[in-house]
């Protein structure tokens, strides 16, 4: 990847060098005055961004990032576009890592648990507590820690084989089942690599690939473009078979709503069909037998002609891709139903070319949760003496039947590092204040031979006086007698490197290796051998059917946040804000039902309902769904902290006291999938805070889709190219030529006021709706860049949320009982920049104005607060202050964009197309003495758009992206049509397989 | 005896016998105010004072206190706003263009009925400030010289407004001052001499000592700023309905909306100057003044003007649903059948059915049921700006982003306060200004002639 390097890209990313100097230098007592650098560090111009590449730490997809800086502090995160897993983009929860680096409820200090609560104690004291504590347990000492990367794992794996301790590694959204499941199949240890972009078809089995599964960015790429119509080009079909719609459901072009735990089932029919058409089932051919389609149409209630149906499909449109079931749907059965999923990708000739079980995904967590299970019970049989917990939280991810907490008491000695005060930490004895990854160095290894450094982004935020886990353990290793070979982690990370760097044979010098590796943010090293993917004969009996749930009434399904994942991230204001984007609520919980559910136990959207299950009650509010089976109930994970931060305690239910203690007992994995639930109205009703009015669009020129026959027969309306190529051509509003008079010959030649400077461009976008998943990681990264403020649940309750795009989302087509096409759409609404823009006539002030460019620019400081402009908007983009909104906990201020103006309270704001990116392209351009061009201007919401759905740039230039994208037959103008606004943003219609109503647009 | 009985009766005022009768009783009332004043009173300071701390906490904690949001972000402020510019409209038309007409069952109302203009046009001005997202930058929206060379956006409705707000103040204001001019003198003459009313009373009626020349002056300059005036009386409100029909908002932009507003203005004015003039005429004996006859003529005023509203609002869904657009006809559909179909039928109850009424003879001559109606009429046009604004933009163009709006307990409290403020100027001037125009009733009493012996003998 690094000779693909523009030289541009080399000057934004420099890398560190040497090992001081990389941390520039930065502390509260220099950024608080005006000129902070007496002796400047030879990489920083006050104004001018730093870039640093590392590895998001958020979740394990191990995403490569870049890190913008501005005078030492890190400020933006962007996918790094080197890095073959994030490929440039970055999800929601990538994006709000700046929150977790700035979160006001960090800890300040090591704490010590006294006779009344934690008292802060100073390091020297706190390391030498460890050390003594761990020393005096000998070998009955354990450490658990979260999936990490490979040098850290290392160094916690002989400390531990050091002291004679265990080490258990514990993931709470674990696909422990999914990798036993491949180690079955295909005799490999990793989970398999899912090649979407080359899949002609996709299956899933529930997976919620592009919301939380294994590696969303990178699957949202893949799928994005693989899905998405091409010009004159197919498009790969998408059925999802599972109970309930996630966000990757609602992208399906077809569902299968079969019952939850029946998805097993259903992939070895499909295998069957496809095995008895010929396809090569090696030595589970006996095995798929027994899953002839009428047996299993019989037993999940499916007719076999849609079993038979997928089967031919698969093959015939293939190569097929079949993932899941996911984490939502692990019942005890879950290692069986992956074996099944797999089974079916090699049996309908996936393997080798959607699915590489060889290339496995390395950094995945597929921990089995049967480790800790194993811990706890030592705890509470006494054999653990001391035990470090090493940033995991199981008082909170893990069902309270494990006993967990109880086991915890037991303990005579429990250290905890970590950042705050969690959970599980406010139950150690001593708590040390853990680094976050912007601060801190490590390495990621995401897939075979694909190797990535995190390095430091800015010097620790000095309201936390923290240190890296790794130091910590190097300490306490160094303290135990024994020799680690360094003397802090970065040394020990160099020297981890310099093995990796010795393997290569090659000539260039390690510093080299290692700065290019710094500078690039990723070394791919030569591919391997490709070996595996031969079916390996099952070597155990194993139940496909569909799991016994405990308890009556309602199948719970537990499944991961899209925004929170299993909670880890809740504390963040950008995320609790970010409305979920498969119910579009923001701030709390909320239990998922079907509407006709609901009417029949008496409940309605709004109204706090108790969800019972034999392990436990929750009370949460109703959210009815279309999406999900009416034999189902959902509720996701993340929500229900005690003790986690002022922005996520007392927030919303956690769904895991409602599970049993169960482990599968194939991987060891937890099972999710366990219980029943009832649902009982409690007579309050507290409504949603929820973004969305109606899901319906009423027939309206707004989101629009046309099916794919009907696109390659060119069956779209003509009439509306002509105009596009005019906007095109003069980048705003001509009227149609006609008498004078008459309705179309208005406005009049000289009173329109689109017309701005023919000179200068006109700044146009497109946003294809074919491509756009709906994932929302443009809200969040639109946040960051522009310093839109969040406004708490109440505000949002009321419709206040100040979010420049509104992610909207309309049900055209579901049905939860029957097999058949699932149409819902997306429709990313922003700021439209009209050429003819309704909101700037009626400000008595000027505050929104025309820019010669075509910006529709809003002047803060000039706004009184009229709202006039709001009232006028059809698009309803613009959002109001109302609050001093900005006003934020130190330091979470950091996090503020220094290009960008902080709104106060009483003005009106909205979408700016990234006009400061706009200025600082011209600027550039201008230094370097030519014009700017095309994707010179990336706005942060194309930025970081995982499924490369947004282009930018000026569509005066007919080679622009942005203008032959605007040419497409698939263009059209929301609400155009019906106002006359001549928006500067076009969007590309949906692509549905099936026959859709037509919208004139 | 019978032809004096006729020729009674058909004078506007057959009760009331001389020109001096006239001093007396009007004079009387800007006497020492009783306990009911004073309990009223204090009831409008006290609401003032609900006003001004509601503000103040508004302007501290900021706009978000009021229920508004994204999409309905004008509400209970702009609904009181347009309300107050509308019952400042009956004032003028009462003054001026009845003036004009020559409409003698004016003379008794006019001067109420102008104050309550003034008053109005002040408590109308008070919410497009307090409306303000940033209400200290209100000067803003003023075409002053600056060195930044910025001026207003003249395009923008909102500026209009501040025009035609402002210039209707100034010119309600003079020709209220103007035409107080000879009762302040009455009233001079008959206060204390060397007492305070009496300094202000001499003060207010520029030396007016009523010769010939002084009321040629005087008459000239009615008559001017009299058809000064008339204009506004259209123009003011329909350049407030421009802040709607300006727009592109499906419900508002409408081309009726100028002649519908201005005649809703009236209809809304009319019924409060029959709701102020009740209980004055009760409070002060005033029944030989306002006879029923000036009822049944503002009563048939308001029949006329509730019929052009009727009108209108017919014509608002016909072309809702003739113009085939959804987010048109849905913006009416929602206006009867949405969330807020309460305030849209107590709209249409209060505007269209209870004016119905005002077609009986019985009913117009009925004091009483005539206060009734002109309460329900208020409210009803208080709710006919209050549909307009909220349901319109709680159901726009895009579904997804509708939504609903509360008015909270800060906007209801300045709403209060604004009748209060609106109260206790009303107290005040019944109090400290002649609220019967003591000169113009004298214009139609019959000319004091000397009686006629036989009828001094008869009595």
């Amino acid at each position: 990847m690094s000779e693909g390097i523009k030289r541009r890209d080399f000057l934004r990313a420099a890398g560190v060098t040497g090992a001081g100097a990389g941390l520039v230098g930065c502390s509260t007592e220099q950024v608080e005055k005006l000129i902070p650098y007496v002796t400047a560090p030879e990489e920083i111009t006050p104004g001018v961004a730093t870039w640093y590449s590392t590895v998001c730490g958020e979740c394990s997809s191990g995403c490569g990032v870049w890190v913008k800086t501005r005078e030492g502090r890190a400020i933006k995160l962007e996918g790094n576009p080197n890095h073959p897993i994030s490929g440039g983009a970055l999800c929601a929860r990538g994006q709000s890592a700046l929150q977790g680096l700035y979160d006001p409820d960090r800890l300040t200090s090591p704490m010590l648990r006294g006779a009344d609560g934690y008292e802060p104690i100073p390091w020297e004291e706190a390391e030498s507590l460890l050390l003594a504590g761990v020393r005096d347990a000998g070998p009955s000492v354990a450490l658990v820690s979260r999936k990490a990367g490979p040098t850290l794992a290392r160094l916690e794996d002989e400390l531990m084989a050091g002291t004679g301790g265990q080490r258990i590694e514990y993931d709470a959204a674990s696909e422990a089942p999914l990798r036993e499941a491949a180690r079955i199949v295909f005799g490999s240890n990793a989970i398999p690599t899912f090649d979407f972009l080359s899949a002609g078809i996709v299956f899933s089995f529930g997976a919620d690939f592009l919301g939380s599964w294994v590696s969303p960015v990178e699957h949202t790429r893949g799928f994005a473009t693989a899905s998405a119509a091409e010009e004159g080009g197919g498009k790969s079909p998408f059925v999802f078979i599972g109970p309930r719609l996630s966000l990757t459901g609602q992208n399906a072009d077809e569902w299968v709503p079969v019952a939850p735990g029946a998805e097993a089932l259903v992939a070895l029919a499909v295998a069957n069909v496809i095995a008895r058409e010929g396809g090569d089932a090696g030595s589970y051919a006996d095995l798929l037998q027994a899953y002839g389609p009428e047996t299993v149409s019989a037993q999940v209630g499916l007719p076999v002609e849609t079993i038979e149906d997928l089967a031919a499909r698969f093959v015939a449109e293939g190569p097929g891709l079949a993932v899941g079931p996911g984490i939502a749907a692990q019942g005890a059965n879950a290692t069986a139903a992956n074996v099944a999923v797999l089974l079916l990708n090699a049996v309908g000739g996936a393997v080798g070319q959607t699915l590489r079980p060889w290339d496995g995904h390395l950094s995945a967590a597929a921990s089995p949760a049967a480790g800790l299970a194993g811990v706890i019970d030592s705890m509470a049989g006494g054999e653990i003496q001391a035990l470090i917990l090493h940033n995991v939280n199981p008082a909170y991810t893990l069902p309270p039947g494990f006993g967990f907490s109880e086991a915890l008491a037991s303990v005579p000695f429990s250290v905890a590092i970590t950042d705050r005060l969690d959970e599980t930490a406010v139950q150690a004895d001593l708590v040390l204040p853990d680094r976050h990854f912007l601060e801190s160095w490590g390495d990621s290894n995401p897939r075979p031979g694909l190797w990535a450094l995190q390095q430091p982004a800015m010097q620790p935020v000095p309201h936390f006086d923290s240190r890296a886990g790794g130091d910590i353990l190097l300490g306490l290793a160094a303290g135990l007698g024994q020799d680690p070979g360094a003397a802090d982690y970065q040394e020990y990370l160099r020297s981890a490197w310099s093995e990796i760097h010795a393997g290569l044979a090659s000539e260039e010098p390690f510093e080299t290796f290692w700065r290019r590796a710094l500078r690039d943010g990723v070394v791919e090293l030569p591919a391997e051998e490709a070996a595996g993917g031969e079916l390996q004969a099952p070597d155990r009996a194993m139940s496909f059917e569909a799991p016994e749930l405990e308890g009556e009434g309602l199948a719970l399904i537990v499944y991961p946040s899209d925004r929170f994942g299993d909670g880890r991230s809740a504390n963040r204001p950008w995320l609790q804000e970010l409305a979920d984007p498969v119910s579009k609520i923001a701030w709390h919980s909320w239990i998922e039902i079907h509407p006709e559910t609901a009417a029949e136990l008496g409940v309605s959207s709004g109204d706090v309902a108790r969800v019972t299950s034999p392990n436990g009650e929750v009370e949460v509010p109703v959210w009815t769904y279309p999406g999900i089976r009416r034999d189902a109930a959902a509720l996701a994970m993340g929500g229900g902290h005690t003790s986690f931060g002022r922005y996520a305690d007392g927030r919303g239910a956690n769904p895991m006291t409602l599970l049993p203690p169960a482990l599968e007992q194939t991987s060891g994995g937890l099972v999710h999938l366990a219980t029943r639930v009832t649902i009982e109205p409690t007579g309050e009703h507290r409504g949603l805070a929820s973004i969305e009015g109606a899901s319906d669009q009423r027939h309206r020129p707004i989101a629009p889709a046309v099916e794919l026959e009907a696109l390659l027969g060119g069956e779209i309306h003509e009439e509306e190219h002509a105009e596009l190529y005019e906007l095109q051509a003069v980048g705003g509003f001509v009227p149609v030529e006609a008498e004078e008079g008459i309705p179309e010959a208005y406005p009049l030649e000289g009173a329109r006021y689109g017309e701005y400077d023919p000179q200068a461009p006109r700044w146009a976008m497109t946003i294809d709706l074919d491509k756009c998943t709906g994932c929302s990681a443009c809200i969040t990264a639109c946040q960051s860049e522009n310093n839109v403020a969040t406004v708490g649940e109440d505000q949002v309750r009321m419709g206040r949320d100040l979010a420049w795009i509104r992610l909207e989302r309309f049900y055209e087509t579901v049905d939860a009982d029957i097999p058949g096409p699932v149409d819902i759409r997306f429709l990313p609404m922003l700021c439209q920049h009209c050429g003819n823009a309704p909101c700037e006539p009626v400000c008595p002030v000027y505050a929104a104005y025309h820019t010669p460019d075509g910006l529709n620019a809003q002047v803060y400081n000039r706004c009184v607060g009229t709202r006039y402009c709001a009232n006028n908007c059809p698009y309803k983009v613009r959002v109001f202050n109302w609050f001093n909104f900005s006003d934020v906990p130190e330091p979470l201020n950091w996090q503020y964009n220094p290009d960008v103006t902080v709104r106060s309270g009483g003005v009106m704001e909205k979408c700016s197309f990234c006009v400061q990116r706009i200025r600082q392209a011209e600027n550039r351009a201008t230094l370097e003495g030519r014009s700017v061009e095309d994707g010179d201007v990336v706005p942060a919401c194309q930025q970081g758009c995982p499924a490369e759905a947004i282009v930018f740039g000026n569509i005066r230039d007919p080679a622009s992206r942005v203008a032959q994208l605007s040419a497409s037959d698939r263009t059209y103008r929301v609400l155009d049509v019906l106002i006359n606004t001549q928006p500067a943003v076009n969007y590309l219609r949906k692509v549905t397989l099936h026959a859709v109503e037509d919208i004139h647009v | 005896m019978s032809s004096t009985t006729l020729e009674r009766g058909a004078q506007t005022h057959p009760d009331i016998p001389s020109y001096g009768k006239v001093n007396v009783d009007i004079l009387r009332i800007l006497s020492r105010p009783g306990k009911i004043w004073w309990l009223l009173f204090g009831l409008a300071v006290a609401g003032v004072g609900l006003l001004g701390y509601s503000w103040a906490n508004q302007l501290i904690s900021g706009i978000g206190l009021t229920g508004l949001n994204t999409p309905v972000s004008w509400g209970v402020y702009i609904t009181s706003f347009v309300f107050w510019v509308g019952i400042a409209h009956s004032g003028t038309l009462i003054s001026a263009i009845l003036f004009l007409f020559r409409a003698k069952w004016r003379q008794s109302i006019y001067r109420a009925a102008e104050a309550m203009t003034v008053f109005a046009v002040m408590t109308a001005g008070l919410f497009p400030i307090i409306h303000l997202g940033r209400a200290w930058h209100a000067y803003w929206l003023f075409p002053y010289p600056n060195e930044r060379l910025l001026w207003p956006n003249f395009r923008s409705p909102l500026v209009w407004d501040v025009f035609a707000v402002t210039t209707y103040f100034t010119v309600s204001s003079l020709f209220f001052l103007l035409g107080l001019i000879p009762d302040i003198a009455a009233a001079r003459d008959q206060a204390e001499r060397g007492s305070l009313r009496h300094r202000v009373y001499q003060l207010v009626s520029f030396g007016w000592r009523g010769t010939d020349r002084q009321w040629h002056h005087f008459g000239k300059a009615y008559l001017y700023l009299a058809a000064l005036a008339t204009p506004l009386v259209l123009s003011v409100h329909s350049v407030v309905s421009w802040d709607f029909a300006m727009s592109i908002v499906p419900g508002w932009h409408a081309t009726i909306f100028a002649p519908y507003f201005v005649a809703g203005a009236i209809f809304s004015g009319i019924a409060m100057v029959i709701t102020l003039m009740v209980p004055i005429r009760k409070a002060f004996g005033l029944e030989a003044y306002l006879t029923t006859k000036h009822f049944d003529a503002m009563a048939k005023l308001c029949l006329v003007t509730g019929l052009i509203v009727s009108y209108a609002y017919i014509t608002e869904f016909f072309m809702a649903w003739y113009s085939g657009e959804d987010p048109e006809r849905h913006a009416f559909w929602n206006r009867a059948f949405g969330d807020y179909w309460w305030a849209t039928w107590t709209m249409l109850t209060c505007n269209i059915l209870i004016p119905v009424l005002l077609w009986f003879k019985r009913v117009r001559h009925s004091i009483a049921a005539l206060f009734v109606i002109s309460i329900f009429v208020n409210i009803g046009m208080w709710f006919e700006r209050f549909v307009i604004i909220v349901t319109s933009l709680s159901q726009e163009y895009m579904p997804f982003a509708w939504g609903n709006y509360r008015p909270s307990t800060t906007e209801m409290g300045i709403m209060v306060g604004s009748f209060a403020w609106f109260g206790m100027w009303f107290l005040l001037f019944v109090r400290l200004l002649p609220p019967v125009a003591i000169a113009e009733i004298k214009e139609v009493l019959p000319a004091p002639l000397r009686p006629r012996a036989g009828a001094e003998a008869a009595r």
